[in-house]
């Protein structure tokens, strides 16, 4: 069982890989590694013209395609932009930046050249380059940077027309940049900004824009900017537009100007009232379910979140007819487990390392046997006496999650401890508007793949036919030769197992700290009540809605109501069917 | 003929997909022994849980009827305290007494009188209740046990004891599911005697495996055969005896 | 083993003379003799009992009826409820909110509202807080909140023959609600701090050791009353239909018995004696908040009774007072060890004595006996759950 258990996890990891390619939103700065883009000889140019053409040159530069024009211009309009005169007689403009991260050893105050042109060190000539360490320098056959004291420079002049010329440039610059965000960022702060005069840049860009979401942003900053065009054939097709890119912006301004009232110089004309209504229909529309989208995902997370704990609740109280109180403390057990994980991985590989992030894998497995060896010992020490006896197993059991709880405390500290989400389970993809956050997503799949691996267990191995053997009728399979005391150790073991799983994920969502197994116990026995005690397909169905039910409450009713009318509804749901979903029965007369 | 106390028709009971009833039709008259019997499983302890209250038939009807001048009542309408205060007592095939309570006690709870929470506060034995429990003690022999922990007694002493119960109960209607269970063959034929004195003043239908049994209290009387929920036939002891489908079922199963 | 000639004697009686002398002289010597030398020895005096002393025994009689409450519904009807704490906390906020009210302008801003309102901004008295001026309303209401509630509830659950664990979840899932919705400020009950700073009852000052003596009495008597009510109960034939159907609740049913109303009886009549317990609890501590209604709270009382003795009325009033002191020793001599004491407790108990603390004269008896002769038939005594 553990071994399909590790075959499940690396299954889910190698799954996981992909997941990251999918990843649309997160461009990654483009480190400049390869050769620079063809705009950047422009730049260059433009640096180092002669000062009378050099508010043309930079002009010029509106539309180029190069991250490097914005943080240069930026730069140089600060004076932090410098010609480095090298030995040859040549000028290099560059910018300066502190030489310890080019060429260890350097004294605090000592700067390197990043030369414009391609973003690296200028070099120091062999024979001028001073190095404190001689032997290094023998061995090593690249050349040092050039170093260069503080103020040993001055910076590039700049003009009053060539600052202004360098304010509109850059306030265009990102529309064109080689980074998808950044454009993003960019056109939308344009199309918001009222400035007409981009139009024609905007349009020009739309053009050439290639990435579709990038695309949306232009056509609603067109479309944002043309809402003043006087032509009112422009202005519908305008609204078209707005409402074809669900913009919520346009919708804001909608709102604002249908509020307005009759008179009011400002107010739409009927025409773009109705096209404004229309409009802002459709973008609301799109909106409320994308939320509502958002919601059930949600919903569904949590419920998988609950499913986890609840299932091994499930084995421990349907099957085996104990309520063992320590549950949620043994998903505690799971989550510090997790925690211990992270540690032995950061001591080993070191913090935010390649193989740092590889440790929820380990933890999973790690989460289980921690969490199925503390639960093997409850059931060794207290539960085996109990099986006879629910309520006591349930005051007895309650006792151990007291004792737990002060364990954790007394190990962990009684603060929350500090868990980092491996980089694959950071961040999310958005798909029509809904964000899935990775995570959940996680928790969502991982709980399907448990859920099989259960069903698989209880149906499809020896164990399980034990195990059903002995929930059902104790004496007889012991009669029939059945061990059962190792049956029962066997599965209350898997079930506080699977707690520990819970409690891994669940480390992955929220805070770890000692007293965090209580805040899911309740909800969690309520699962499995209402699903239907011992029945895995109930309890599922149960988790799955009272999740949902209770995200899709939360944002109308508060967090504390939608939990509150959640519990009634369960207490309401049992008087019509108080076996719950699927109830089990019994012939004898109690 | 009169007016059937106890009427049950076309009743179908399904679990899981299994008919443990199936389409059954049952008369009890006022004052009759009927005798009913079946293989294992043939559905008997589940047409008295359909007729208790216990569980509700899929379809058909059962009807109780007081007297032939009293409106019949709907039994699958009601749920069990209900019935049994119609005055529909049963005795369970595993004999059912309250464990923890003594043998006194046990009849003292079982004593026909009003039920209600206040009644049962402000509750004292008069001294006919005093009277009847003393003959239910010794009817079921066991006096000497009366103090006893009912959970202590043989399992054919909490046979007795719930016979016991279930006449303290004063019931017009009589359930009686295998009651020689764990008996002797002398206590067997006494409780066979028990259920024929009871003949007339009560209507009574017994449930048994025990053919000797069968053919003590038949009597005379009607004895039915149930089988796969269904009756299979219905006839004085001797015709069913000899009815081959009956022989068909029972190859090898009846104590003769 | 020889059976009595006359079936009376079976009746049970209520009291024999010893037991009645085994209730009296306590009850006596704690309401009355106690008070006394309390009051009126020298403060030195080695006899006198120190107002510390009666203000937490005081608190020990009001947590005994709480316990009792437990016992009767689990001990002999078998309904483990984990809400108790709930109707004991629902009945301490009923006449908190009289004690709140009857604060006046003594409070922190001088105002008529109590200081959590003028805190929160309130501009006037919510009107359901209008009546609680009144001493005898909010005494009634710390009876009928806390029993209509569990009428409701119950009322829904033993419609549908809920029970045994799934009952115990259910309370439990209600107590956890009603904390969370009390914890809330905007629920208008103060929020997490509950209410506290008393003043006075019935216009004598809540800190004058007097108000306390009398506090304590009432407490006492209380407890005696609740004693006696569910001696009551559990003679006579109330009783053994508790335990039958405790033990066997489907065979009740069978007898023509509506086993609901039973048990919805009971568990109003002790939710509304447990509220009346919280009542007289909160002027004793002077607060209550919401920490008091929690689930941990309802299991913390059933572990009283666990541990002095279910099914019997003595054993958790021991087992209240047993555990607090307990509590009181450990929580100062070692706060770290105090959950391993609970929990260890908790196991104890239930793994090596189910009967309790009160089960020990006996359990050592019958090692005195076994060690004389061979064991008798016992004799029937329904007070020992089997469950
Ligand atoms: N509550 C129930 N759930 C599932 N199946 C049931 C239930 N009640 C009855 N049955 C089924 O109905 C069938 C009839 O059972 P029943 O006990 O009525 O037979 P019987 O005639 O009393 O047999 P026996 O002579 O052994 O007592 C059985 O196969 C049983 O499995
Ligand atoms: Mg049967």
């Amino acid at each position: 069982m553990p071994r399909l258990l590790a075959h499940l996890l690396l299954l889910l990891a190698l799954l996981a890989a992909p997941l990251r390619a999918a990843d649309e939103e997160q461009d990654e700065p483009a480190p400049e590694l390869a050769a620079p883009p063809p705009d950047r000889a422009r730049l260059v140019a433009a640096l180092l013209a002669p000062a009378a053409e050099q508010v043309a040159a930079v002009r010029a530069l509106v539309g180029a395609e190069d991250a490097a024009i914005e943080p240069v211009l930026t730069a140089w309009r600060a004076g932090e932009l410098f010609l480095v005169p090298l030995p040859d007689g040549t000028r290099v403009p560059a910018t300066l930046a502190p030489a310890a991260a080019h060429a260890p050893g350097a004294a605090p105050d000592q700067l390197v050249a990043l030369a414009v042109a391609d973003g690296r060190p200028i070099l120091a000539p062999a024979s001028t380059a001073d190095s404190p360490e001689p032997n290094v320098r023998n061995t090593n056959i690249a050349p040092a940077p050039l170093l260069i004291a503080s103020r040993q420079l001055r910076p590039l002049d700049t003009s009053a027309p060539l600052r202004r010329a360098i304010r509109d440039v850059l306030e265009v610059a990102g529309v064109s940049d080689p980074r998808p965000h950044v454009r993003r960022e960019s056109i939308a702060r344009i199309g918001q900004s009222h400035k007409t005069e981009h139009l024609p840049l905007l349009l020009a860009r739309l053009e050439v824009e290639k990435s579709s979401v990038v695309l949306r942003t232009l056509r609603e900053a067109v479309a944002l900017l043309r809402l003043s065009d006087p032509d009112p054939a422009v202005r519908a097709e305008a609204f078209v537009t707005l409402g074809d890119v669900r913009s919520l912006i346009a919708a804001a301004r909608f709102k604002e100007a249908l509020a307005l009232p009759v008179g009011d110089p400002s107010a739409p004309s009927a025409a773009d009232a109705v096209g404004m209504r229309r409009s802002l229909q459709r973008i609301e529309g799109h909106w409320a379910r994308v939320n509502f989208a958002g919601n059930l995902f949600r919903g569904l997370s949590a419920g998988s979140v609950l499913l986890l704990i609840a299932l091994g609740l499930a084995i421990t109280f349907g099957l085996m007819g104990v309520i063992n109180m320590a549950h949620g403390e043994l998903m505690v057990v799971g989550a510090y487990a997790t925690f211990v994980t992270q540690n032995i991985f950061v001591s080993v590989f070191g913090a935010g390392s390649a193989g740092f992030h590889y440790y929820f894998v380990a933890a999973l497995p790690a989460a289980f046997v921690s969490a199925a060896l503390v639960g093997l010992v409850i059931e060794r020490s207290v539960i085996q006496f109990l099986y006879k006896r629910p309520l006591e197993s349930l005051l007895a059991t309650w006792g151990v999650s007291l004792a737990l709880q002060q364990t954790f405390r007394l190990i962990f500290g009684p603060a929350n401890v500090q868990i980092n989400a491996p980089s694959w389970l950071q961040g999310g993809a958005t798909v029509a508007d809904v964000a899935f956050a990775y995570n959940r997503l996680f928790v969502i799949g991982f709980a399907a793949l448990v859920v099989f691996g259960v069903w698989l267990v209880l149906n499809r191995t020896p164990l399980g036919l034990l195990v059903r053997a002995v929930m059902q009728n104790r004496q007889m399979a012991s009669c029939i030769g059945v061990r059962t005391t190792r049956v029962n150790m066997m599965t209350f073991a898997f079930g506080s197992g699977l707690a520990g799983l819970a409690g891994a994920c669940l480390a992955q969502l929220g805070n770890v700290g000692p007293s965090m197994g209580q805040l899911h116990i309740i909800d969690s026995f309520m699962v499995v009540v209402s699903g239907g005690v011992g029945n895995i397909l109930g309890t599922v169905f149960a988790a799955l809605g009272i999740g949902t039910v209770d995200q899709v409450l939360q944002p109308v009713l508060g967090p504390v109501m939608g939990k509150i009318l959640v519990l009634f509804a369960i207490i309401l749901f049992l008087q019509w069917r108080p076996g719950g979903l699927f109830p089990t029965r019994s012939r004898s007369l109690d | 003929m009169a007016h059937p106390i106890l009427q049950a028709e076309d009743v179908s009971k399904t679990y899981d997909g299994f008919r443990a009833i199936n389409a059954l039709n049952f008369y009890l008259f006022p004052g009759e022994l009927r005798t009913v019997i079946g293989p294992n499983g043939a559905g008997k302890s589940t047409f008295f849980d359909l007729l208790t209250g216990r569980a509700q038939p899929d379809t058909g009807s059962i009807k109780y009827a007081d007297s032939d001048a009293a409106p019949a009542i709907d039994l699958t309408e009601l749920n069990e305290y209900e019935i049994q205060r119609l005055g529909i007592g049963r005795k369970f095939q595993t004999p059912s007494v309250f464990a923890e309570h003594s043998v006194h006690t046990n009849l003292v709870l079982s004593l026909k009188g009003p039920r209600g929470v206040f009644a049962s506060l402000f509750h004292r034995l008069d001294s006919t209740q005093r009277d009847r429990l003393d003959a239910l003690l010794k009817l079921v022999r066991l006096e000497d046990k009366r103090h006893w922990k009912a959970g202590l007694l043989s399992h054919g002493e909490k046979q007795w004891l719930e016979i016991g119960m279930l006449l303290a109960s004063e019931p017009r209607v009589l359930l009686v599911d295998e009651p020689a269970a764990g008996m002797t063959d002398e206590e067997t034929h006494r409780t066979g005697e028990l259920l024929l004195s009871l003949r007339g003043k009560h209507s009574i239908v017994v449930v048994e495996h025990d053919m000797t049994f069968v053919k003590q209290i038949s009597d005379g009387g009607q004895v039915t055969v149930l089988h796969q929920g269904t009756v299979l036939c219905e006839g004085k002891f001797d015709e069913v005896q000899s009815n081959p489908q009956v022989r068909a079922v029972y190859l090898g199963r009846g104590k003769h | 083993m020889s059976a009595p000639a006359s079936l009376s004697a079976v009746e049970p009686r209520f009291f024999t003379r010893t037991q009645w002398a085994a209730f009296l002289v306590p009850t006596l010597l704690l309401a009355l003799v106690l008070p006394l030398l309390n009051a009126f020895l020298p403060a030195d005096s080695f006899l006198r009992p120190s107002d510390f002393t009666l203000n937490l025994y005081g608190k020990y009689a009001t947590y005994a009826v709480l316990a009792l409450g437990v016992d009767l519904l689990w001990g002999y009807l078998g309904i483990l409820s984990l809400g108790q704490a709930l109707f004991f906390a629902l009945g301490g906020y009923a006449f908190g909110m009289h004690l709140l009210l009857m604060i006046g302008k003594d409070g922190q801003y001088k105002s008529d509202l109590p200081d959590y309102m003028v805190f929160l901004g309130y501009k006037a008295l919510p009107a359901h807080w209008e009546p609680f001026y009144s001493f005898p309303f909010a005494t009634a209401a710390a009876l009928i909140v806390p029993g209509l509630l569990a009428f409701v509830f119950g009322w829904l659950a033993f419609r549908s023959r809920i029970k045994g664990v799934y009952l115990s979840i259910l309370t439990q899932a209600l107590t956890y609600a009603a904390a969370l919705l009390f914890f809330r400020n905007d629920f208008g009950f103060g929020g997490n701090n509950g209410f506290t700073d008393f003043k006075r009852i019935l216009g004598a000052d809540l800190s004058s050791p007097d108000t306390r003596r009398w506090l304590y009495v009432a407490s006492v008597v209380l407890l005696a009353g609740v004693f006696l009510l569910y001696r009551w109960l559990t003679r006579a034939k109330f009783g053994h239909l508790m335990q039958a159907i405790r033990d066997g609740e489907n065979r009740v049913l069978f007898s023509g018995y509506a086993t609901a109303r039973y048990k919805l009886f009971v568990f109003v009549l002790v939710a509304a004696i447990t509220g009346l317990a919280g009542a007289l609890y909160v002027p004793q501590v002077g607060i209550i908040n919401p920490s008091e209604m929690t689930p941990e709270k309802s299991i913390e009382a059933v572990v009283w009774v666990a541990v002095g003795g279910r099914g019997t009325l003595l054993g958790p009033i021991l087992g209240a007072i047993f555990v607090n002191a307990l509590k009181s020793w450990a929580t100062r001599a070692a706060p770290e060890l105090w959950l391993y004491i609970l929990g260890g407790l908790f196991v104890g108990v239930v793994l090596l004595l189910p009967g309790g603390l009160v089960s020990l004269p006996a359990k050592l008896r019958a090692f005195v006996a076994r060690l004389r002769r061979s064991g008798d038939v016992p004799v029937a005594d329904a007070s020992k759950p089997s469950a």
